[in-house]
């Protein structure tokens, strides 16, 4: 088969700068309708299982080098965008696009330059782990057996046993190694630590940090919060199928309203400065525990605060920060009514 | 009377593998978490506890009872979730429960209802094929519906989603409140670290390290990173006898470690310099045993 080329320049363009004469080319994919591009492209995708199953509408972009975290319970609809990605179910609509490419028309050659590690790992059976290596290899042309070497040391993998007969880790372990040893640029990873014990959990996630320092772009589906903390940039929110929120780890690392738990000598103290913050806007006195006040103060006014607090005898002064944990499970809050036991 | 008490259990498997040594109890109404890589011994612990296998030598009392010879009695006491789960061949999972209540004695199913409600189960699968997931939430109904006074959990949130899991904890500290013993082993540092009252780290069947939970949520000494507008700010800080962690002259950052005695006195210090803003660096359980693992493994070495 023989495919278009990936990039077309689509029109290129004049314009000034500032002062200087700059000559700007904007290259645009055919595909693309202007705007920026990301070398992962999810676009109105929409596939339905019905029962609300499926995914609807969702949007996203990576740019290269970019570390997306992906995070939703089960059933939110992650492996389906994930599967659609991948190129191995077809959209209802919408598009999935990854270095520009159709996924769906293009999935081998993508298959060829991505790490996908899935969420479910099933083996061909009645082979050894050696024996599935390398059939991988062969798939994606890999020669040069260094990397898959060091990958299978890394992970402490003893791939000589029978693939059916394989523990749950053991499994996880190959998934990765096969996933890793072409050396891909992208990386798609569905729960990939599921499985893995906390040594080798942290041993994938300091692999990962290294790939993402080398420029590799990362596409992490996970239920761990710590994972997505320490290694993306970006995060979305799934829930029922809809994207509910994208946002940068930077607006939970470094979220200029902070949240500060400050103990007193005394609760007659709290009770003063509760009553004294009052009469102000600019900070907001979330509750009182006694001889211990929560406050809300952005950084542009903590010098003020500073000058206020100091007349106080404190304590104690902590800084209690939104985790990713606490900030995913307020789009969690309404419950879904079960049938119990005695009824079913 | 502890509920839990282990003497100096050891259970040799050979070639380094069991458990050696273990030796700690664990107190009515207390949240006892248990953490390691797998093959450490968690799960030949747990299965001790439960008398599923003798140790080799040393001895587990369960309120007064030991925990092997007088097995058929401590269930009376014990709630328990499984490692790996493995079903009975029934067609559903109500057949399931239903099996398990029986085996109880157990009349009022309310709390069982109860429970599937926040975990949102639906038991009219057959427990065989079901998901990951779906087992596991089975197995807490199972575990939790007698109301057990002490409950043994292998890591019992292994397969659930962030979601279930949440329930789950919530239910913990529900069963907490009523004065339950809780034994669970985790991979999750985090999970532990806001139920558990103590928390044990084993590796390579023994235990490296007890924290108490209440040292490690308040910290005698707190790391703070501050940044200054200015660089006069910052100059002038730095000259103040505080236990610099690291300093970012580039940004006009510090990190300091100071007592919480001095906490008074940090503000009254920061409050004369203008700052771009304070945050604190948490102490956190997986940081306490990383310092433990890695005197631990200088230890090893050194031998």
């Amino acid at each position: 088969m023989v495919h278009q080329k990936p990039f077309e320049i689509a029109f290129i363009f004049f314009g000034f700068y500032g002062k200087s004469k700059q000559l700007f080319v904007y290259y645009v994919h055919a595909e693309e309708r202007g705007g920026h591009m990301g070398i992962i492209e999810v676009e109105n995708l929409t596939k339905d299982y019905g029962f609300k199953r499926g995914v609807f509408g969702i949007s996203f972009k990576i740019k290269k080098g970019e570390a997306y975290g992906f995070l939703g319970p089960n059933g939110a609809g992650k492996t389906t965008a994930i599967r659609h990605l991948i190129g191995f179910s077809k959209p209802d609509s919408g598009k999935a696009r990854i270095f520009g490419l159709d996924s769906f028309k293009h999935y081998s050659e993508i298959l060829d330059r991505v790490g996908y590690i899935p969420g479910e790992i099933s083996l061909p059976q009645g082979i050894t782990g050696y024996e599935f290596i390398d059939m991988m290899k062969k798939m994606r042309k890999v020669r040069d057996d260094s990397r898959v070497e060091k990958l299978i040391e890394l992970f402490e993998l003893d791939p000589s046993g029978d693939t059916k007969r394989m523990s749950f880790g053991n499994k996880r372990k190959l998934a990765i190694v096969v996933a890793l040893m072409h050396d891909p640029e992208i990386l798609i990873l569905d729960e990939p630590t599921s499985g893995l014990d906390p040594v080798m959990q942290e041993a994938f996630m300091q692999l990962l940090k290294k790939e993402r320092r080398r420029g590799k772009t990362i596409l992490l589906s996970t239920h761990i919060f710590s994972e997505v903390e320490t290694l993306c940039d970006r995060v979305s929110i799934i829930k029922n199928g809809y994207i509910v929120d994208e946002f940068p780890m930077s607006k939970l690392k470094y979220a200029e309203d902070k949240l500060y738990k400050i103990t007193f000598g005394s609760s007659g103290e709290a009770n003063e400065l509760r009553a004294r913050l009052e009469d102000n806007s600019i900070w907001i006195c979330e509750r009182q525990e006694g001889d211990t006040l929560y406050i809300q103060v952005n950084d542009r006014n903590i010098n003020e605060f500073l000058s206020i607090l100091k007349d106080y005898n404190v304590r104690l002064f902590s800084h209690e920060k939104l985790t990713l944990e606490e900030y995913f499970m307020q789009y969690y809050l309404d419950d879904v009514e079960f049938k119990g036991v005695s009824h079913g | 009377m502890a509920d839990i008490r282990l003497n100096e259990v050891t259970k040799d498997y050979g070639h380094e593998r069991g458990v050696f040594n273990l030796d700690f109890e664990i107190k009515k109404g207390e949240i006892f978490g248990f953490v390691g890589p797998n093959g450490a011994g968690k799960t030949t612990t747990i299965r001790q506890i439960m008398g599923f296998i003798k140790p080799s030598a040393g001895s587990i009392e369960i309120r007064g009872l030991d925990a092997y010879s007088d097995a058929t009695e401590t269930k009376n006491y014990i709630g328990y979730i499984p490692g790996e789960i493995a079903f009975p061949d029934l067609s559903t999972g109500h057949a399931f429960i239903s099996s398990q209540a029986e085996f109880w004695k157990l009349k009022d199913l309310s709390f069982a209802d109860e429970l599937v409600k926040i975990l949102q189960i639906d038991l009219s699968a057959n427990p065989r094929k079901m998901s990951k997931g779906m087992k596991q939430k089975t197995a807490v109904i199972a575990a939790l519906m007698n109301d057990s006074e002490i409950l043994i959990l292998d890591e019992p949130t292994t397969g659930l989603d962030p979601l279930m899991r949440k329930h789950f904890l919530d239910i913990l500290e529900r069963e907490k409140a009523k004065g339950k013993t809780i034994f669970i082993s985790s991979n999750i540092f985090q999970e532990l670290e806001e139920l558990c009252d103590r928390v044990a780290l084993i590796k390579d069947g023994r235990i490296i390290d007890i924290a108490v939970m209440e040292d490690i949520r308040n910290p005698k000494k707190r790391e703070y990173k501050i940044e200054f507008l200015e660089k006069d700010d910052f100059e002038s800080f730095r000259k103040l006898p505080y236990e610099f962690i690291r300093i970012k002259d580039d940004q006009n950052q510090v990190i300091i470690k100071i007592d919480v005695n001095n906490t008074g006195k940090l503000i009254r210090d920061l409050s004369e310099h203008r700052i771009k803003f304070i945050s604190e660096n948490k102490y956190s359980l997986e940081k306490y045993f990383k310092e433990k693992f890695d005197q631990f493994e200088e230890g090893a070495e050194d031998d």
